[in-house]
């Protein structure tokens, strides 16, 4: 017989027997894959006192057999070695196995055939590994707080308002500053007040610049609204325009010789005073604190003047 | 035409605004103003102001508690309110209001026996109708749910009671009615997106909330909805820059909101910073416990995580979910079949209820249930159900590959531990004895080699040698097999390993004779019997040295 044809009928039965769900069924027909004999006892992994499942129950391969059969199993193998040999390659390289058989026609040597027998006589533990679920821990949970209930209080005249209807109950998030509210409240309020304004503080600066930029920009605001202090002169002033004309030429001339008089001027105070405002053409009558009050505000506006910051005077 | 003449105007209008900023500074806030625009803090301001000035009346401290209450300020409001109920003409209404005060504190005993003193309203029923469902006592519940009437408040608060009871259609139905006859109270679509969310529709919610957030782009709970909608849709990222963005405009005394959004920015930032805000938070925010837990799960914080649930009675699916989970987890550390049997308990329970099992957590809870019972087949029914959302979730990989490593596919396996990323993981015993039983299997026994040459010297590292040595001579790869147990011997010299190192070393002589393994191999073997002191060895090494000198005396004859 064509030992090729031998093979092709060999090999159906032992493909079919594959799908047997019959774990012994499948065993027999399949040679000897010793490796995957299930050691049921041995469990050398002491780490953590982790127990490793031991049922052999766990289908790792599927050429699993017990002991007791291999005996008979090499008996018959050893008959039919040849046409085995194949189809026992198939089977392993499904599974994956050693299969000493594969090897029992290779030309060695007696002696090497005798050494080739401590292959089988080895048997190798078949470690269970532990196997762990690892929990799906769900994902972090957003907070989206709670419905409005309306269980909140009544206006105190009884109107309806529509917070939770048509606006959500919540504050705007556009809040007025206690502090500046308060100063801007004292500012206008008609009568005096009984206690003074408190004073405000910021504890941390550094960690809060935006709280302190916002408080600076508040009360810059709420200077800018108060009115500007207005004196009110006891006699009449020529007004801050008037002032603001030109000297006469000639005494442009002169003074460009003799200067200006300067706080060394042998004088005092009061009469360095008048000098100043005279030379300026402000009125020195009884109160000097109203010509000074005066001579400053010339003073600012050539200051504030856009015309006069640009000038430069004639060396 | 008449568009751009609006923009027009409104670029133009810095001149004009400032103009009209200076005028209306003429003007000095009025309450009624004040409270118009929720400028509660103005409000407070003002009316404390008209106090020192002795320009306040009776109606002050309302007015003050008032807006106290609503700036979320109940402890401010509580007090004017009980000052006010010590005098003897106190109006009656005063004490539904402080029960109010009670109720959002949480003194849940205060609020009952001040609302008790009011007259009977409907506020008093409303508030005694959510306090019976705090104290869980129903019959009570029934019989304020039957005196609530018609009218839209009564009917706003029983929607919200629907919705902390879980049932969100209940609550979007009622919602639904009412918007259509009221299509002007926008804060009712808020609500629905509120449940919209909770189901889990997290782009109904983000339609719904549309409308109100363009006319009110500044508000605290319409944003963060929507930034919790864009974190589940989208990432943590786009819901943090939602929630920064608010932050900006912000008064810095703004405190309404504040333990929300610090919350939830600890959410977005997948937990950074949860050990520090969380807590605090605890009592505060519902989710702030549950979130803490899963913090400590998620960093194998096992006994911390456990703690926080271990007096919990679940009510809602991910209660059930989180205990199980932790359950689990300290089951499999202590060792606990206990621990583990409740697990399966609670898995079982959420996977195969009407209203999760079609869910991915569901479907998570089976398979956990099923793989802790050890049915990996049928646990794997589940696994595929669901693959498609977690390639590359590395928990999911793991475990999938476990299953299939489990039912001898190893190729599956290999992939799916491959996929894995996560470097804790990757470093866990589990992983690496796992992966390297799926290399031996899939005929790559140098890269478990390789597994175990990046390994310590430890009891792992032993272990792993062994897995090595055995897999490797169960599937015929005997140099391997050989080299792992010439390690093993020299670690522990007992006789078993020489005899796999002697059936190995056999098996690769074996291999090269059989032409399946280079015969380079040979010096290998040799040098790992040479460091046996065995007469065995001897003969062994015997042998290959004239199967050597055989073949190639016979080979130049070929």
């Amino acid at each position: 017989m064509d030992p090729g044809k031998v093979k092709l009928l060999q090999n159906q039965p032992y493909d079919e027997s594959v799908e047997v769900s019959d774990a012994e069924e499948v065993v027999s027909t399949n040679p000897t894959p010793r490796m995957s004999k299930p050691q049921s006892g041995i469990e050398e992994e002491e780490d953590g006192g982790v127990e490793y499942p031991r049922d052999g129950s766990v289908p790792q391969a599927s050429g699993m057999m017990y002991e007791d059969e291999e005996e008979d199993e090499e008996t018959n193998e050893e008959e039919e070695s040849e046409e085995e040999q194949d189809n026992g390659g198939i089977q392993q390289t499904l599974t994956g196995g050693y299969d000493p058989n594969e090897y029992e026609n290779l030309q060695v040597s007696p002696e090497i055939r005798e050494l080739f027998k401590h292959i089988s006589r080895y048997t190798p533990q078949n470690i269970n590994l532990d196997c762990r679920l690892i929990p799906f821990v769900p994902e972090y949970i957003p907070a989206i707080g709670d419905i409005d209930a309306f269980i909140k209080v009544t206006r105190p005249d009884g109107a309806g308002d529509r917070l939770g209807l048509t606006v959500l109950d919540e504050p705007s998030t556009k809040q007025s500053d206690p502090h500046v509210l308060d100063l801007q409240l004292r500012t206008h309020a008609k009568q005096s007040l009984e206690k003074p304004a408190p004073v405000h503080n910021i504890k941390n600066p550094e960690a809060e610049s935006k709280t302190l930029d916002s408080w600076i920009e508040n009360i810059k605001e709420l200077h800018r609204q108060k009115p500007a202090t207005n004196v009110h002169y006891t006699r009449n002033m020529p007004d801050i325009e008037t002032l603001m004309q030109e000297w006469p030429s000639d005494f442009v001339e002169s003074l460009k010789e003799v200067g200006l008089p300067n706080a060394e001027l042998d004088c005092n105070l009061e009469e360095f005073v008048d000098i100043m405002c005279g030379l300026l053409d402000i009125p020195v009558r009884g109160n000097r604190i109203h010509s000074l009050h005066v001579l400053f505000s010339l003073f600012m506006e050539f200051k504030n003047s856009q015309h006069f910051t640009n000038y430069i005077p004639p060396t | 035409m008449n568009l751009s003449r609006l923009k027009a105007e409104t670029s133009g209008s810095k001149l004009t605004d400032a103009k009209g900023k200076e005028k209306a500074k003429d003007v000095l806030p009025t309450l009624e103003g004040l409270l118009s625009i929720r400028d509660y803090t103005g409000a407070i301001t003002l009316l404390k102001f008209q106090k020192s000035t002795g320009t306040a009346d009776i109606g002050t401290g309302l007015w003050l508690a008032y807006a106290a209450f609503h700036n979320g300020d109940y402890e401010t409001a509580r007090k004017e309110y009980e000052n006010m109920t010590k005098v003897e003409s106190c109006h009656p209404d005063v004490w539904s209001n402080l029960g109010c005060c009670y109720f959002m504190l949480g003194m849940y005993d205060e609020a009952k026996s001040a609302a008790e003193k009011g007259p009977r309203s409907r506020l008093q029923n409303r508030l005694l109708f959510h306090l019976a469902e705090k104290s869980g006592d129903h019959d009570t519940l029934m019989t304020h749910h039957q005196n609530l009437q018609n009218v839209l408040e009564d009917q706003l608060s029983l929607a919200a009671m629907n919705y902390l009871r879980t049932h969100y259609h209940a609550a979007i139905d009622i919602y639904k009615k009412l918007s259509q006859d009221n299509r002007d109270m926008l804060a009712l679509n808020v609500y629905s997106a509120m449940c919209y969310h909770k189901l889990d529709y997290y782009d109904v919610s983000q339609e719904m909330l549309a409308t109100y957030v363009q006319m009110h782009p500044d508000s605290i709970m319409a944003t963060n909805l929507k930034a919790c909608n864009n974190y589940r849709l989208y990432s943590g990222k786009a819901a943090e820059a939602e929630l920064k963005q608010l932050m900006d405009q912000l008064s810095s005394n703004y405190v309404f909101g504040q333990e929300i959004i610090k919350h939830n920015l600890v959410i977005f930032r997948s937990g950074d910073g949860a050990l520090q805000v969380l807590p605090g938070l605890i009592g505060i925010i519902p989710e702030a416990k549950l979130n803490l837990a899963i913090y400590h799960l998620k960093h194998s914080n096992v006994d911390e995580g456990y703690a926080l649930l271990k007096d919990m009675a679940p009510t809602i699916p991910l209660e059930y979910i989180l205990k199980a989970v932790a359950l689990t987890l300290v089951g499999q550390e202590h060792n606990s079949s206990e621990h583990l049997k409740l697990a399966q308990q609670y898995f079982q329970l959420v996977g195969s209820s009407v209203s999760e099992c079609d869910t991915i957590p569901g479907r998570q809870c089976m398979i956990s249930y099923l793989f802790l019972r050890e049915e990996y087949e049928n646990a794997m029914v589940y696994l595929n159900s669901i693959k498609g959302f977690f390639f590359n979730e590395d928990t999911f990989n793991f475990n999938f590959g476990q299953a299939k490593a489990m039912l001898g596919q190893y190729a599956e396996a290999q992939e799916a531990f491959l996929q894995i990323a996560s470097e804790t993981l990757k470093n866990n015993y589990l992983y690496i004895s796992w992966l390297a039983r799926c290399y031996i299997m899939n005929r790559k026994p140098e890269k478990a080699w390789e597994l175990y040459m990046k390994m310590e010297t430890t009891a792992e590292s032993f272990n792993l040698l062994q897995l090595i040595a055995n897999d490797c001579y169960r599937m015929g790869q005997f140099l391997h097999a050989a080299q792992a147990f010439d390690l093993l011997e020299r670690l522990d010299p007992c006789p078993e390993y020489w005899d796999g190192k002697k059936g190995a070393c056999i098996g690769v002589l074996q291999l090269v004779i059989a032409g399946q393994e280079p015969q380079h191999s040979l010096t290998e073997i040799v040098q790992l019997l040479q460091r046996t002191q065995q007469p065995q060895a001897e003969l062994i090494l015997k042998a290959i040295s004239k199967w050597v000198r055989d073949t190639r005396m016979l080979s130049p004859q070929r």
